[in-house]
């Protein structure tokens, strides 16, 4: 356990600590920037003045989002809106090089002398679900900080609704996070694994939808892809978004098992 | 005491048969040198007992553990061939989490890492990135990793492959020093750096062990090896086998002479009398036949 958590120690700092890694974390602040200066001001502006444009009566309710009334502050919905799509992207590109270029530099070989294979793919797998915590958590505050200086009134709300969105997130994560060390255990380099990643989507989406075809609409086949529950995510605010959780769950675990066998099998 | 078992071990990429029921006992000692052609099955026989690669079937025990066991951090180290630390990180950091890693406290993982790079004289290149050292550094820093924790065992897949000499002399030294307490099993193709360092030799080819035992032939006691340059070979040759205890002399290679006699010692006596009347100036005179006349001779 101790050089489980020692890995993933280390795929964090070596995060803070390399060129790369700060230059990944740059070009995330300045996208988060954008972000917020183009989507999620001017999106809360117009929800905030939702009563009068009609907005709040008609255009949530005709898109099924008439949930994000129940956030305390409409910066808070639409974060959440915006994340539940972003964040995932962003977690498949951070997380593409969990053992990859690791394995093809012989690095891996360095560690494989000192702790066991399955520790290490734990170890780089809860090292990214740290990091994604962390952007989580920084995101979350900066639209904290923009609700507290519009109005302080919000705030203790706000505050109180922030773990729902921080642990709905994460959960949302994870399967993006797993399917990303899977195909890094397969793959030579950060680039081969998201391309791994893209063909195995593409992949299982065509099977599913064959799958529908043929034996018509099974709802077991809804919720194969990871990210399937989003839809329904959108349209809940509050802790009953958990009553979800068994999906990304259930992704997770499955897609880590697969990779611990291919980690254990591969030569290195 | 026994360090590495492998028994009936086998080992197919595809087709090709790379290990083929190869079983060996090593045990605790000096140097051992691992030799055999290009595709002999050196590097795959390493990988497998380190836990790179899983043989095909057959059984392999370190210490008597499996490969890849927990209980063998710390325990086994190798220098793999061509793999290379993380290029975006420090040295220094790189080789402390491995002592991290391998059960160390900060303050030992410091004073370690410390020792190592002291024994490889790399002291100076700890701050700096792999990919601002040389091949030769990077291969002493290489080393250093795998002296990590005092091992019982280091298993390096050509150490001193494509470096200069200063280099593989300060690597050949450092086996030598370090063989005391550790268990140091070294494949090369440079038979007379073998010869020089281990007492040992594991001879494979195409897969199988040929031969298992003693570099130097200490009970021969009928051939010498010569090695007499800028003489002409067949004014030595006819003024050798001049020699009463000299049966037979024979060129092993340009400069390189075998001298099949009835007593060495005698020869040998003789040897350097008739060397010390003509003025020839040897190199090397060594009872028995070189490693390389050995195995390939």
């Amino acid at each position: 356990m101790r050089n489980i958590i020692w890995l993933a120690w280390d795929e964090v700092t070596r995060l803070l600590s390399t060129r790369r890694g700060m230059l990944s974390l740059l070009g995330f602040l300045l996208l988060w920037l954008a972000v917020l200066n183009y989507g999620i001001l001017p999106a809360a502006t117009l929800f905030a003045g939702g009563r009068e444009s009609g907005v709040n009566d008609i255009l949530l309710p005709s898109l099924g989002l008439s949930a994000w009334q129940q956030w305390p502050a409409p910066e808070m919905a639409v974060y959440w809106g915006i994340c539940l799509y972003l964040l995932p992207f962003l977690a498949v590109l951070t997380a593409a090089d969990q053992t990859a270029s690791d394995r093809s530099r012989g690095t891996l070989r360095y560690l494989v002398l000192r702790c066991s294979r399955l520790h290490i793919f734990v170890g780089r797998f809860l090292g990214q679900c740290v990091i994604s915590g962390m952007v989580i958590l920084l995101t979350l505050a900066s639209v904290l900080v923009i609700i507290a200086m519009t109005s302080t009134e919000r705030l203790p709300e706000v505050l109180a609704r922030s773990p729902v969105i921080m642990v709905n997130l994460m959960l949302v994560l994870l399967p993006y996070i797993a399917l990303m060390a899977l195909v890094s255990a397969m793959a030579k380099s950060a680039r081969q694994a998201t391309l791994y990643a893209v063909i195995l989507w593409i992949s299982v989406s065509l099977l599913v939808e064959y799958a529908q075809a043929k034996f018509g609409s099974l709802a077991i086949l809804d919720w194969v892809l990871p990210g399937s529950q989003v839809k329904q995510l959108l349209r809940l605010a509050d802790w009953q978004m958990l009553n979800l959780a068994p999906i990304p769950i259930v992704h997770t675990v499955v897609l880590l098992s697969v990779g611990a066998w291919v980690m254990w099998r591969r030569d290195l | 005491m026994n360090l590495i078992r492998c028994q009936q071990l086998v080992k197919r990429y595809g087709s090709t048969v790379a290990l083929d029921n190869l079983t060996i006992d090593i045990d605790a000692g000096e140097p051992i040198a691992l030799i055999g052609p290009n595709g002999a099955g050196k590097t795959t026989l390493l990988s497998v007992v380190c836990g790179f690669i899983k043989p095909t079937s057959g059984d392999v025990s370190i210490l008597g553990h499996p490969p890849g066991a927990a209980a063998l951090g710390g325990q086994l180290a190798a220098l793999p061939q061509d793999a290379q630390l993380d290029p975006r990180m420090s040295v220094m950091r790189q080789l402390r989490f491995f002592a991290r890693l391998q059960g160390m406290s900060k303050s030992q993982a410091v004073q370690e890492v410390d020792r190592v790079l002291e024994i490889v004289d790399q002291r100076d290149s700890a701050e700096r990135k792999p990919t601002q050292l040389s091949h030769g550094m990077r291969k002493r820093i290489a080393i250093a990793q795998a002296l990590i924790g005092q091992p019982k065992i280091v298993l390096l897949d050509e150490p001193t492959a494509g470096i200069d000499p200063p280099n593989a002399k300060l690597i050949r030294d450092v086996i030598r020093e370090q063989s005391h307490n550790t268990t140091f099993i070294v494949s090369s193709h440079n038979l007379d750096e073998l010869e020089r360092l281990c007492a040992t030799v594991i001879y494979l080819e195409k897969g199988h062990l040929v031969s298992f035992g003693p570099v130097a032939e200490d009970s021969v006691n009928d051939v010498l090896t010569l090695r007499l340059p800028n003489v002409d070979e067949a004014e030595f040759i006819s003024a050798a086998l001049q020699l009463s205890a000299v049966k037979q002399v024979k060129r092993a290679s340009q400069g390189d002479y075998l001298l099949e006699t009835s007593d060495d010692l005698q020869s040998s006596a003789a040897l350097m009398q008739l060397l010390h009347e003509r003025g020839w100036r040897y190199r090397h005179l060594s009872r028995g036949k070189t490693l390389e006349e050995r195995l390939y001779g």
